[in-house]
């Protein structure tokens, strides 16, 4: 309670809220509001867009709905964030603590693997799985997950390596509790806030990541998303920029209110900032 | 689909025309042609090759065509201009072509040309290396030298004249033999630092940059070149290179290769010309191909249910600012050698594509949709991606459910031309003078496995193929012209792939340019009129 409390005093964290919840509307209602199919052909190609007429957000370069496709593609992108995001933080939980906890040889062994994965810049690694697995929304969506939890690994197990000799985990300790207790009901609440926090980071990534796949040409093509919208438009950038900038600024109000959202529930969670 | 009144096809059509009266007084009024001045065309390609006697590719032409030259080339007419070749004759039996060569040429490092290097290029290059002269010399047995300057090639089968003399400027490039002899002809230096009897002399070639080559001043041709130096940059990226037109620091771009938002954003510049002019001969064509092994593409009233669904008229206005027209089959109508009107055709009816598909029995499901296809589309050009969604689109109306997939250029070719794995499949076919050529080999059976741009459709017909091969070696032109009619009637009929539109590459060139693009492959021909106004 003492945390929403605390969310909610916070401007710019309801500002966040409200623009995601906006977003999750549209993803919502984009059946109702444009219940044609949002790859149909829908019109002459690059019609500017237009207050009255009959394309709100103009059409692309297929003669497509830029509304129609905004609407279902925040369906795509927000799924695809959250999933992959999901993903990667379960991958990254999981090393991380177990890293962070024990310690010693499983401690090398699972950090030399998330340095090799580290090392390969994680955009290369994505275009090379997606390559391989090929180009559909589910295949996009798990590589993506596949490729961002190094980081989380590494925040959880340097969150997990100042907590686990702290004195209510040596009391654990001394209690005679597993350590599967430990970690996830003791160790872990403390170290969730910035995990939670890098989250949005990290779905803020996958929702850029999959714009730059899109942008390639490399995203799935039968599913409307923003990022197969601004990679059509890069062809009539000098022209027809609007293609491009509008599915652009979807993605930075998104982007925007997700680490809003995160940097507020990081204010309102973090114990050592509560009462501040 | 009836929004499409306002074409830029219209407006497209007057600027040409007004192109055309603008480029007559040129010839009439006859301005002064200035020597000297540097020329820097674009390239959006490196192929790392400048033989276009090993490989005939307009990326190739388009550089190494001002250094080697051909036997012959084309004037403005389009009617074959004499270049290493002097005159030709054919025997009445179609097996032995003699060909007189031009006396006094030099190559650029000195040594005289003579019919020692015709007979070498032709036995050694393209014969056993050259992409299409492979299968188009497949029969040759030997080239004679009668003297210096007297070709004779001989041939197991007879070879028609005019497709000798059709295929000549593109595929009768002649090479050095005192430059190749010996060596190991693919890894010989000259093949990237070309030694050729035309106007430009090779200078420099620096890898992802530039191409750079000099006035010839032993030229041939008496008081030809005009211009002193042609610079060619590569610049991949599209965007750039508009940019760099913009700005003045390049002349040229030729086949198509800016940005089709660009082109038609130029074509209202007035410092530029932007037309299809002087590329009437290398027309292109968006396919549709389709696997027969697939059961329901297996009944032909599928495959023209799909043509039949598919609007090509609204998709070249609206998508590829009216650039092109509606295919009839295989041969564009400018090839007015081998086109006739008349064979089968599938105008755009979805009523009729419906009508069909019921007839065939598939019926729409509950959700309408009656089957789906998986279509690859290539990474070639900026309006294929267009193309596949568009079918994707029309088809989506008479209920084929219609899943892409854009893969890479080798998957999609490994995976249409050898795995056989697709169902639609989209591309381009490129016609080149002839339809023996590159063209009858997209029906032809029989072609290997994994062999591009070849008949992989599952399809094969004896009387097509025995058609196919008659017209081909057929050596009287009056016959061998009224064979090709009846086999596009027949190849339309069946349909295996479709032919669905015909263009022709675009070339943006900036007003200063004089005596540019006045013959049908001018991007691919000499320069040796080109002159810059300073």
């Amino acid at each position: 309670m003492k945390a929403l409390r605390h969310f909610l005093f916070s401007p710019a964290a309801v500002l966040g809220l409200l623009l995601l919840i906006g977003i999750v509307g549209l993803a919502i209602f984009a059946d109702l509001l444009y219940p044609r199919d949002p790859l149909a052909l829908a019109g002459r190609p690059l019609q500017w867009p237009s207050l009255g007429g009959r394309f709100l957000l103009g059409t692309d370069a297929s003669g497509r709905d830029i509304a129609a496709q905004i609407a279902h593609g925040a369906r795509t992108t927000l799924l695809m964030g959250m999933v992959s995001t999901l993903i990667a933080i379960a991958i990254g939980i999981v090393v991380g603590a177990l890293a962070g906890f024990y310690g010693g040889m499983t401690d090398d062994a699972l950090m030399r693997m998330t340095e090799a994965f580290q090392t390969l810049p994680n955009f290369i690694l994505l275009l090379v799985l997606v390559v391989v697995v090929g180009s559909n929304m589910t295949a996009v969506t798990i590589a993506i997950g596949a490729v961002s939890w190094p980081a989380v690994a590494r925040l959880t197990r340097a969150e997990f390596l100042t907590l686990r000799n702290r004195e209510f985990v040596q009391a654990c300790r001394t209690l005679g509790l597993t350590n599967r207790w430990i970690i996830f009901r003791e160790v872990l609440p403390n170290a969730l806030a910035p995990i939670i926090v890098y989250g949005s980071v990290v779905m803020a990534t996958a929702i850029l990541l999959e714009s730059a796949l899109a942008f390639l040409d490399l995203s799935d093509p039968n599913i409307a998303s923003w990022g197969n919208l601004i990679g059509q438009g890069r062809k009539v950038l000098r022209s027809e920029w609007y293609v491009s900038a509008i599915p652009g600024v979807a993605i930075l109000l998104t982007i925007l209110s997700v680490s809003l959202v995160g940097q507020g529930l990081n204010d309102a969670l973090n114990p050592r900032l509560r009462g501040r | 689909m009836t929004a499409s009144t306002f074409t830029r096809r219209q407006m497209l059509a007057s600027a040409g025309a007004a192109a055309l009266l603008a480029g007559l007084p040129i010839g009439a009024f006859a301005q002064e042609p200035r020597r000297g001045g540097t020329v820097t065309v674009h390239m959006p390609q490196e192929q790392r090759i400048l033989n276009p006697a090993l490989r005939a590719s307009t990326g190739v032409y388009v550089i190494a065509s001002k250094i080697m030259e051909p036997l012959v080339d084309l004037n403005e007419k389009g009617e074959l201009e004499p270049m290493l070749a002097t005159s030709w004759e054919g025997s009445p039996d179609g097996k032995t072509i003699t060909i007189k060569l031009r006396e006094g040429v030099k190559w650029h490092d000195g040594k005289p040309f003579t019919s020692a290097d015709v007979q070498y290029t032709a036995m050694e290059l393209w014969k056993k290396h050259l992409n299409y002269g492979t299968a188009l010399h497949s029969a040759l047995e030997a080239v004679d030298t009668l003297d210096a300057h007297t070709a004779i090639f001989r041939y197991n089968r007879p070879m028609p004249m005019d497709l000798f003399m059709g295929a000549a400027p593109d595929l009768g490039y002649i090479a050095p033999k005192h430059v190749y002899e010996g060596t190991n002809i693919l890894d010989n230096p000259a093949n990237v630092a070309p030694i050729g009897t035309g106007p430009f002399k090779f200078a420099q070639y620096e890898r992802g940059q530039y191409v750079i080559a000099e006035r010839n001043p032993d030229y041939w041709r008496k008081g030809y070149p005009y211009l002193d130096k042609i610079i060619w940059r590569f610049i991949t990226d599209k965007a750039a290179a508009t940019a760099a037109i913009e700005a003045g620091q390049v002349h040229m771009s030729n086949y198509s290769s800016l940005p089709l938002a660009d082109i038609d954003r130029l074509g209202k510049d007035a410092r530029f010309e932007v037309s299809s002019r002087g590329n009437e001969r290398q027309p292109f064509q968006n396919t549709i191909e389709f696997n027969l092994r697939r059961k329901e593409l297996a009944d032909v009233r599928v495959r023209r249910a799909i043509v039949h669904a598919v609007d090509t008229d609204f998709f070249i206005e609206n998508f590829l600012y009216g650039n092109g027209k509606r295919a009839h089959g295989p041969i564009p109508s400018v090839s007015t050698n081998f086109y006739k009107a008349g064979a089968p055709d599938y105008p755009f009816d979805v009523k009729k594509a419906n009508a069909l598909l019921d007839e065939a029995g598939f019926k729409r499901g509950a959700d309408g949709t009656r089957f789906s296809l998986k279509m690859l589309s290539p990474p070639f050009g900026e309006d294929i991606p267009l193309w596949s969604t568009f079918i994707q689109q029309s088809l989506q109306q008479v209920g084929i459910k219609v899943e892409l997939q854009r893969p890479d250029a080798a998957t999609y070719l490994t995976a249409v031309y050898r795995d056989w794995n697709y169902d639609l499949s989209t591309g381009w076919h490129i016609y080149r003078a002839d339809p023996a050529i590159s063209t009858m080999v997209w029906y032809r059976s029989g072609s290997p496995k994994g062999t591009a741009f070849t008949n992989q459709w599952g399809w094969e017909d004896p009387k097509a193929d025995k058609m196919m091969d008659d017209a081909a070696f057929e050596i009287d032109p009056a016959k061998r012209k009224a064979a090709y009619p009846e086999i596009v009637k027949l190849l339309n009929t069946e349909l295996p792939l479709w032919m669905a539109t015909e263009r022709q590459f675009i070339s943006v060139t900036s007003k200063k340019l004089k005596n540019h693009h006045n013959n049908p492959r001018w991007p691919s021909s000499h320069w040796a009129d080109l002159w810059i106004e300073s």
